[in-house]
């Protein structure tokens, strides 16, 4: 009797020294056959890859450096700040088409308060002493979450990464949003007169978002062996997550 | 024969369960291994390879290196590699992982890095969630972890949803569908040189 006990307790240490069985991760971590993934513009998304990083390391980077370097971080927080803030509709919006009426009323609080205390949305007094969430939603999300799939993979120029189903999600959201030109004959709130000013806004946000986050591109660039596959499916993983929350 | 196999067993069992991990240490020994590795990577008077040192001692013994590689290439290739391949690949893909987590962690080793909460995840597993308070965001990071003879592991990190096994494994299936498993062994050592 003794002898088994001792030959069991010594197998049981002996195998969990040498486990070589990761089977029971397979079902987490099944992932679809490569031969499935349907990229019908694998060939223009690769190029435009190529085209963004160009334009991130060359001409976004370095801009964003040198506005770094003449604005101070506080001041950049505050610009980030205030254009988190400007994009309230199309946050509120989202929720409410989604149903998520509780998220929806602590995204209209919030925006009260940062607005009104908050000088116009620069400082965030509803995160930072009412502790207020975000709950960040688009249209890409309200429609992957009354289950329309993503289509197939499409880079988009300058805006990185997308897919179908996102990609024609911009429209309803800049219908709704403030800071570009779509739909200004019905909607009063919209802050540029033309598409020059729209671009210009969208790329002043966008350089001021790069200088707060300094080393986040090369570093997640890092982590790809080849970069077009890499940001096509950490994109699909990421907008999974942000559908489900 | 039968005292050496009693010495063996009991040396074996005691083995396993120092330094095992805790599920109720979980969460404390998390947060004070995350402070010690920011307090680290502000220190600027430390020989850089020192601190690489340091910082892997504090990680080496809760991330599960080899699990996270074996998934990440998937049961047909592991079984079809050589002994000498699975090696190299072990030690490759180690690096890789080391240097992509302390690259994340520099970026932010001035904001705050707060843990949330440890929950259960899939039937028998946890996971720790935790989030970065950057200057324009907060970034949820997951730790997912398993139970290896009551030693709580690492087996996949995830930063706003993406985990980087999944991206590791759908890039190893990518190249390996049309490139040999030397080829893909010469990339990873080829990306280790580029980033050092």
């Amino acid at each position: 009797m003794k002898k088994i006990i001792f030959l069991t307790l010594l197998g049981f240490s002996i195998s969990s020294l040498f486990a070589d069985d990761f089977s029971d991760f397979n079902e987490e971590f099944k992932t679809k056959k490569q031969k499935d993934i349907f990229d019908p513009l694998s060939g223009y998304n690769k190029a435009m890859t190529s085209f963004n990083d160009f334009v991130i390391i060359n001409a976004v980077n370095p801009v964003a450096d040198g506005y770094s370097y003449i604005l101070p971080e506080p001041m950049r927080v505050g610009v980030s700040n205030f254009f988190t803030n400007l994009a309230f509709p199309i946050r509120f919006v989202n929720n409410i088409l989604q149903l998520k009426l509780k998220e929806a009323s602590v995204e209209l609080a919030s925006f009260t308060v940062n607005t009104i205390w908050g000088i116009g949305g620069i400082l965030t007094p509803a995160q930072d002493e009412l502790k207020l969430q975000r709950y960040d939603e688009d249209f890409g999300q309200t429609l992957g979450h009354y289950g329309v799939g993503s289509g197939f993979h499409i880079v988009l120029p300058f805006l990185g990464p997308s897919n179908l189903r996102d990609m024609i999600s911009i429209v309803p959201d800049s219908y709704i949003g403030a800071t570009s030109t779509t739909g200004q004959s019905d909607i009063g709130y919209k802050i540029p007169n033309n598409q020059a000013q729209s671009f210009g806004i969208s790329t002043y946000n966008r350089v001021n978002k790069v200088s707060l986050n300094k080393g986040q591109y090369e570093s997640i660039k890092n982590d790809a062996i080849q970069l077009y596959p890499f940001l096509r499916d950490a994109y699909e993983q990421r907008r999974k997550k942000q559908i489900k929350e | 024969m039968n005292r050496f196999l009693k010495i063996l067993v009991v040396a074996l069992l005691t083995f396993n369960i120092a330094n095992a991990l805790q599920k109720e240490n979980i969460k404390e020994t998390m947060e004070k291994k995350v402070d010690k590795a920011i307090a680290l990577l502000k220190d600027e008077n430390m020989p850089k390879e020192q601190r690489a040192k340091e910082l892997f001692r504090l990680f080496d013994e809760i991330f599960d290196y080899e699990l996270m590689a074996k998934i990440s290439l998937g049961k047909s290739a592991w079984v079809s590699a050589t002994k000498q391949q699975q090696e190299r690949y072990l030690n490759l893909f180690e690096k890789r992982l080391k240097d992509s987590y302390l690259d994340k962690l520099e970026l932010y080793n001035n904001q705050d890095i707060n843990i949330v909460d440890l929950v259960p995840y899939k039937n028998t597993r946890l996971q720790l969630q935790t989030k970065i308070v950057a200057k324009d965001e907060t970034y949820k990071v997951n730790y997912n972890f398993y139970n290896k003879n009551n030693n709580w592991l690492i087996y996949d990190v995830d930063l706003l949803g993406v985990s980087i096994i999944k991206t590791h494994k759908s890039q190893f299936e990518g190249i390996l569908k049309n490139k040999t498993f030397d080829e893909l062994l010469k990339l990873l050592e080829e990306k280790n040189i580029i980033d050092d």
